[in-house]
């Protein structure tokens, strides 16, 4: 490969006069040295970590994203809390990840029941299981006192809600009313007496 | 950008952190954090199951209660009163439920004397084939009611409601 003249160089054919350090009057011409100030960039970047970082404490990692599941919007700004999580999609019913039941099967049953049973086995089980979980005292002690103040009828702070009988749903924003209705009771006869509809905020 | 601290140089004392890994570890965290973010913000509005449902007996009705009772049809709301038995019908006011009017009419009910002291309400929809009330339509009546301050909303079956209007 032939040796050939350099080309235009920056500082030389290209003057970036503005970033030349003017160290005096005969410097400019000689000086080659540039200092970027990196301060600014430098606070511009903890902040923007420091934001994201809060961003990142939300609860939102409580709710696993479906894929087409649109959530109903609303103004409330409570916060979610753990809770065993009953999905609606425009298909399909699950619980805690495992397919229950189809939509249109839930909906084409006009069974006297009024429940989801399928559903309602497994709600069952998780209630029955919570309770002990209380009773034994396997919950932060936050919540436990959550329990005992439930007991004396004195409303719970948002997201520090008594776990026995709690539950989340998170349905879709088309999912028909009489579906919501079958889980409520379906819920409700689970002894899930407490249910967080899960929301997006405006 | 080294550290010119150096042994031989004794007129120096200016001191050059090198924050060029710095720069890269926070380019790196930023670009992780925000890929990974969550940018939607989730929020929860708490319910009490209420009413009877079809697979139960006669709920015991409390006659010195009186309730207020939301019904979310296709084309229409009713708010009623139980035991004065008076209901409101807010017809649907174009492709959308007309929301201000149940808003204001829950807000007279809670500045009445039956409700000023008391923050509970129940709601139901009744959906059918030919005419479904979506989900969006519950939680928008219940964020309403909960906005005017009943925030004890209870979501009941349509047969089970305390003040049902009779077509």
């Amino acid at each position: 490969m032939p040796v050939q003249s350099a080309g235009p160089r920056l500082y030389r054919s290209i003057k970036f006069k503005h970033l030349v350090r003017h160290a005096g009057s005969s410097a400019e011409s000689r000086a080659s040295n540039i200092a970027l100030n990196l301060t600014p960039f430098v606070d511009m970047m903890t902040i923007l970590v420091t934001f994201l970082l809060m961003v990142f404490s939300s609860d939102t990692t409580l709710l696993v994203a479906q894929k087409g599941l649109e959530l109903p919007i609303a103004q409330a700004h409570d916060t979610l809390q753990q809770a065993p999580v009953i999905i609606v999609t425009k298909s399909e019913i699950t619980y805690q990840g495992q397919l229950v039941a189809t939509v249109d099967s839930v909906l084409r049953d006009d069974s006297p029941g009024f429940k989801i049973d399928a559903l309602f086995e497994r709600l069952d089980a998780a209630a029955k299981k919570i309770r002990e979980d209380v009773a034994m005292g396997h919950q932060p002690k936050d919540l436990l006192r959550a329990c005992e103040d439930a007991k004396q009828n004195i409303r719970a702070q948002s997201g520090k809600i008594c776990p026995d009988g709690l539950a989340i749903l998170q349905a879709d924003e088309s999912t028909d009313a009489r579906l919501v209705n079958k889980i409520v009771n379906t819920a409700k006869a689970a002894g899930f007496d407490n249910l967080l509809f899960a929301v997006k905020n405006k | 950008m080294g550290a010119a601290l150096g042994a031989g140089d004794k007129k120096s004392v200016n001191v050059d952190l090198n924050i060029v890994p710095f720069i890269d570890l926070m380019s790196c965290l930023t670009a992780f954090l925000l890929v990974t973010a969550v940018w939607v913000n989730i929020a929860q509005i708490n319910i009490q199951p209420k009413g009877k449902s079809r697979d139960q007996a006669q709920v015991q009705q409390d006659d010195e209660h009186v309730t207020l009772s939301v019904l979310v049809q296709a084309d229409r709301i009713w708010v009623g009163l139980s035991r004065v038995n008076e209901f409101q019908d807010i017809p649907k006011k174009g492709d959308d439920q007309d929301w201000d009017k149940l808003e204001s009419t829950l807000k007279e009910h809670k500045s009445s004397t039956f409700f000023a002291d008391r923050s509970d309400l129940e709601i139901a929809a009744e959906s059918t084939t030919a005419a479904p009330v979506k989900y969006q339509d519950i939680i928008h009546a219940m964020d309403l009611a909960v906005k005017v301050g009943f925030v004890d909303v209870g979501l009941s079956d349509p047969q089970g409601l305390a003040a049902r209007p009779s077509l």
